[in-house]
């Protein structure tokens, strides 16, 4: 147990020594698509009644900086562990593939987890409904993590250089995320992006995320809370067995 | 007791064969040269016995197979890779302090100190990894093979870029943790260190073992092969009479079989009558190169 949790202080320690990019960096990029959209349409009816569209859009801004953030903790760790070298001492130690599987993964969670935090503090001043269903809005969130959590050390076992991790990144998280109903409902996208929108684990995982602040759900939130669970446990078993089988990582 | 016990192990990259049936025991207080030229198979062998590489056949530390009882053959294991690797978010102590922790050791505050002290570190321990020079980053790397004070030590080219003072205290480390009962595989370049401190040398080339044996008993071959006195002339023609006894010539440089040491008068004295002037003179005493150099083109066991 005891390099499990070393692993994990380790992982928690490397991010939050470099806060000024990894915490503070998306609670500006927040604040900005707040300021930017968030007061600009604040005239837009959000067609739920009693909440306007800054109480609308910020949960789904603040989900958005957890989904990328706990991506970005386990793919970069691991590309630059990678490129220095040192993933070989991870390696050599007598810990379990599952034990560093789940200490990076923990880590990563942690890191959407702060990162949601802080962005909630950033963001507060421009009308955040309190929470009215707390289980859901931790469900959300730590599944959520759990996702692309899993995603990043994938694409962070995969990656041999920065750009192909950059491209998984551009290619499948970010139209997974501006698909999932941050700004407006999906339901005023047509054809094919709705279809390929209602296939988008991240569409609940921010609806069911914004339900927890404001108790309106535009999905059926029991599937969508059984979906984004099935996602969570398929890709994180997808990158247990790339770890187990060292996958690009060992020889 | 065998420490580490390495069964008919091979490995392959694709079609390349970097590893074929190499078998070899190590017993508890050895400390065992692993010589080879560069792509003889010594990393692809060294990561195969530390967990991170997949092979054929066996290999158990202190008992414990790698592959079957991973953890607590590794927990078994110090090892010091070839490749500098450092992790750029933390300084040498709490590099140190993570190793441990991966180890599953609380640290032990005296020990890391005489680690560190031993690999010359102390005025570092608040140092970030990237403000190290390659030299110390190298013994940061042996540092962190000992936290856990393992009883097997294996160090790929531990002195590889150290310079030549740090290097000798390295190698006085590495005794010291000898004569603490620490077996030690090492593969290294210096061979007059091998010949020094080792008492087990395993040779192997293109994957295969061309040997393995005592120090001592190596040795021995060396005694086979020919001291030699290497002659540089000032130009002109060479004694005719000491013609049967040259072994190389490379433009006016001349090596000569030399069987004792009156041989070595008898040859000054033709020089003379033949009016040779020569500059430079040296004589060469078979050593644990020679050895090598020998097996490595003539195979074990032959003569010159």
């Amino acid at each position: 147990m005891l390099p499990f949790i070393e692993l994990v202080k380790k992982e928690i320690y490397r991010f939050m020594s470099i806060w000024v990019q990894t915490i503070f960096g998306p609670v500006t990029t927040a604040v900005l698509y707040q300021l930017i959209f968030g007061e600009k349409l604040s005239l837009i009816s959000t067609g739920i009644p009693g909440v306007a569209y800054a109480t609308f859009l910020i949960p789904g801004l603040i989900m958005m900086q957890v989904l990328l953030n706990a991506f970005g903790n386990g793919s970069s760790s691991l590309i630059q562990s990678k490129y220095t070298g040192n993933i070989i001492f991870i390696l050599m130690a007598p810990i379990s593939p599952l034990a560093i599987y789940m200490a990076f993964l923990v880590s990563s969670i942690v890191r959407g987890i702060v990162v949601g935090v802080a962005v909630t503090i950033g963001i507060a001043a421009f009308g955040i409904a309190l929470p009215k269903a707390i289980f859901a809005l931790l469900y959300f969130l730590i599944f959520g993590a759990a996702i692309t959590g899993g995603l990043g050390l994938i694409a962070g076992i995969l990656s041999e250089k920065f750009d192909q991790l950059a491209g998984f990144q551009s290619f499948v998280i970010v139209p997974l995320i501006y698909l999932a109903g941050i700004f407006f409902n999906p339901h005023s996208f047509s054809g094919i992006w709705q279809v390929l929108a209602m296939l988008d684990p991240f569409l609940y995982i921010v609806d069911g995320f914004r339900y927890g602040f404001i108790a309106h759900a535009d999905y059926n939130i029991g599937f969508g809370a059984f979906f984004v669970g099935v996602c969570a446990i398929s890709v994180n078993l997808v990158g247990y067995w790339l770890i187990k089988r060292g996958i690009r990582i060992k020889k | 007791m065998n420490v580490l016990e390495i069964k008919k192990v091979s490995k392959y990259y694709g079609q390349f064969n970097a590893l074929s049936d190499v078998s070899f025991n190590i017993s508890q207080g050895d400390f065992v040269g692993l010589l080879g030229v560069n792509g003889a198979g010594k990393t692809t062998l060294i990561s195969s016995i530390a967990g991170i590489n997949s092979f054929t056949g066996q290999i158990k530390v202190m008992g414990h197979d790698v592959i079957t009882d991973v953890v607590r053959a590794k927990r078994n294991l110090g090892v010091v890779p070839q490749e500098l690797a450092y992790d750029p978010f933390l300084t040498v102590y709490q590099t140190l302090k993570f190793q441990a922790g991966l180890y599953g050791v609380r640290h032990d505050k005296k020990w890391l100190d005489e680690v560190i002290e031993g690999m010359h570190l102390t005025d570092k321990i608040d140092t970030n990894t990237r403000g190290l020079s390659g030299g110390m980053k190298r013994r940061l790397m042996v540092a962190q093979a000992l936290v856990h004070r393992p009883p097997v030590i294996i160090l790929d080219e531990p002195t590889a870029g150290v310079d030549v003072e740090i290097r000798k205290s390295l190698w006085k480390f590495i005794k010291t943790l000898h004569n603490a009962g620490h077996t030690i595989l090492l593969t290294t370049h210096y061979l007059e260190e091998v010949e020094q401190v080792c008492n087990k040398i395993v040779m192997i080339d293109k994957g295969r073992i061309l040997a393995q044996s005592s120090t001592a008993d190596l040795m021995k071959q060396a005694h086979d092969l020919p001291t030699t006195v290497r002659i540089e002339t000032m130009g002109g023609n060479f004694a005719p009479g000491l013609k049967d006894k040259v072994l190389n010539q490379d433009g006016n440089v001349f090596t000569l079989r030399l069987n004792n040491s009156d041989e070595l008068l008898l040859i000054l004295n033709t020089l003379k009558q033949a009016n040779v002037n020569f500059g430079d003179i040296n004589i060469n005493r078979p050593s644990l190169e020679d050895v090598f150099i020998n097996c490595l083109h003539h195979g074990i066991g032959s003569g010159s």
